[in-house]
């Protein structure tokens, strides 16, 4: 707006433009002082306890974290571990997608197989590990599939959701517009389960990712986890708290990546400035 | 022979442990090329239930319906629907809600910038057509919804309530923009409404039911000039007739009640045909899906 004739919006623009600011980086500032605060905790107990194999002091700690980030050993393995996530994520995504659309569109489909997938869902991730490894043997296997095991469940009950919860109307719209069933499920179906598809897409990544950590304790010998369980073994304490640091991170960082997709691929939603999770 | 031939059609909704519920009764009426027709009469007496049939969403247990003397038996293009709530596709642009129909029926490319470019002018959204709906105002939408349901040249156009969650001042600046959209394309319209001032607005005839059964009260033929003035003694003459219609239509559908149904069923007959339909299927709801797509 042009606001020339006034002498006094001149200083008030610059006042606001100030506000604006400090309300743009208002999260990120009170974020970093939630940080503080836990780290000086940290340090002022780890000062107290005075045994750096229960809680190491802050700058140990953090001297492990930054070397960790160059550690080929570390990466190699953080790497890996990535690759059987991302694997098992896709296994997951294509069994699930397909049939949280299936069982969501057709009655049929959810009567008869929501009663079996909701028992299997009830059997604890970490129970699945045996037999995964009678099926798979030690290594890639396992992990992989403990991962599509437990990415699964929230991929198909969030389509579920999605496509329940599609406006009538809109079945019925594209019908008087002459859609066929598959124009149907292509153009309103897909789209219309999506916000919640990608939805599961978060918790799926995040159940994955979790469970990945998990399996590498016991059915791998390579592995982000596994690193975890040799620092545990070799008393190094420091470094099994940078790696569980670590791991937190970059949890944190692919749930930032799928936000990111969620916004670009369902960019519709937000048109009006409506700011989501 | 008329556009529109609905003949002896009867509805009945019934569900456990309840009576069940005649909608419509015997209904017959027909609807000529290029008349704009309301169906006007209090909530529970069938005129959405009618229109939903209309648009082939829903089957008469008893009677037909011919367009063009083609008998209905589903939803089709030949139809235009405007849905209360306009269930306008979220995710699609306005250029691809409106040329929805055309897609899927395979018009070629050069044949849809064309026709999008009339519909853009006769509704005159240019500028907007890479919008989502989410970006329109409540008027934009309503116009998006219509050249939608025309964008195919269907025989006929079916409005249900198409402005029905709109508040007060701005309904009767869309009543004129609806009736300036249709008298340029002039198409046949059958549209269904509680309002009786917009139904006296927009219609050349305004077909009154009851809440008994349907049953046609009255056929009114609106013979006012257009573009109509609302403060015309005429105009006035037409709404309060139409009320008076409409209260008579109301208290047959109460005594109708008392007869009929238990008492902890009365009136509750809209409740009662909201639930059926929220029971049967997704593709009989076109009554209910209230607004949720306009959050």
């Amino acid at each position: 707006m042009e606001r020339h004739g006034s002498a006094i919006p001149d200083a008030g623009n610059a006042k606001l433009n100030l506000g604006d600011i400090f309300d743009k980086y208002r999260g990120n500032f009170y974020t970093l002082f939630v940080l503080m605060v836990l780290l000086i905790i940290w340090n002022f107990a780890a000062s107290r306890i005075q045994n750096t194999l229960l809680l190491p002091y802050l700058s140990e700690t953090a001297m492990e974290f930054f070397t960790a980030w160059t550690d080929p050993v570390i990466m190699s393995n953080l790497g890996l571990t990535l690759k059987r996530v991302i694997t098992g994520f896709l296994y997951a995504y294509v069994i699930g997608v397909p049939l949280g659309l299936l069982m969501g569109y057709s009655a049929t489909a959810m009567q008869s197989l929501a009663p079996v997938m909701n028992s299997i869902r009830q059997i604890p991730i970490m129970a699945w590990v045996p037999l995964s490894i009678i099926w798979f043997g030690l290594g890639d296997g396992p992990t992989v599939f403990l991962i599509a095991m437990s990415a699964i469940f929230p991929l198909v009950i969030n389509t579920i959701a999605g496509v329940q919860g599609i406006d009538p109307n809109y079945y019925n719209a594209a019908r008087s517009m002459g859609a066929s069933k598959l124009d149907i499920v292509r153009d309103i179906v897909v789209p219309g389960a999506m916000p919640h598809i990608l939805t599961g897409c978060r918790l799926a990544m995040g159940a994955g990712w979790m469970s990945v950590i998990c399996a590498e304790f016991i059915a791998t010998s390579a592995g982000f986890g596994f690193l975890m369980v040799e620092a545990q073994v070799r008393l190094e304490t420091a470094q099994l708290y940078a790696l569980m640091i670590m791991s937190g991170l970059v949890g944190y960082a692919i749930d930032k990546v799928f936000i990111a997709v969620e916004r670009k691929m369902t960019s519709w939603r937000f048109k009006d400035g409506f700011v989501g999770s | 022979m008329a556009l529109l031939e609905v003949k002896e059609i009867s509805k009945t909704f019934t569900q456990k442990k309840k009576p069940a519920h005649i909608v419509l009764e015997n209904m017959s009426f027909n609807v000529e090329q290029g008349q704009y027709v309301s169906l006007l009469g209090p909530s529970g007496c069938g005129k959405t239930t009618l229109l939903t049939m209309l648009g082939g969403f829903m089957l008469p247990d008893a009677g037909q319906i011919y367009l063009a003397g083609k008998k209905v038996e589903g939803p089709g293009p030949d139809r235009g629907f405007v849905f209360q709530n306009y269930a306008l596709f979220p995710w699609m642009t306005v250029k691809e809600n409106i040329l929805y129909s055309l897609k899927v029926q395979n018009f070629s490319k050069k044949e849809r910038e064309q026709r999008l470019q009339e519909l853009l002018d006769i509704s005159h959204l240019h500028g907007s057509e890479n919008k989502y709906p989410i970006q329109l105002s409540g008027g934009m939408q309503q116009r998006v919804a219509v050249v939608r349901a025309l964008a195919s040249r269907p025989e006929i156009l079916l409005l249900d309530e198409p402005l029905g969650a709109i508040d007060f001042q701005m309904r009767e600046l869309l009543q004129e923009e609806l009736a300036a959209l249709v008298e340029e394309t002039k198409t046949t319209v059958v549209m269904v409404t509680h309002d009786v001032n917009e139904s006296v607005y927009l219609s050349d005839r305004v077909i009154v039911m009851s809440a008994n059964k349907g049953r046609i009260i009255q056929d009114v033929y609106i013979d006012l000039p257009r573009p109509r003035s609302r403060q015309s003694k005429a105009f006035k003459e037409y709404v309060s007739e139409l009320t008076d219609l409409v209260r008579q239509a109301f208290r047959e559908g109460e005594s109708e009640r008392r007869d009929d149904i238990p008492f902890r069923h009365r009136g509750v007959d809209n409740i009662f045909v909201a639930s059926y339909n929220r029971m049967h299927s997704k593709y009989t709801n076109v009554a209910n899906g209230r607004s949720r797509a306009a959050k």
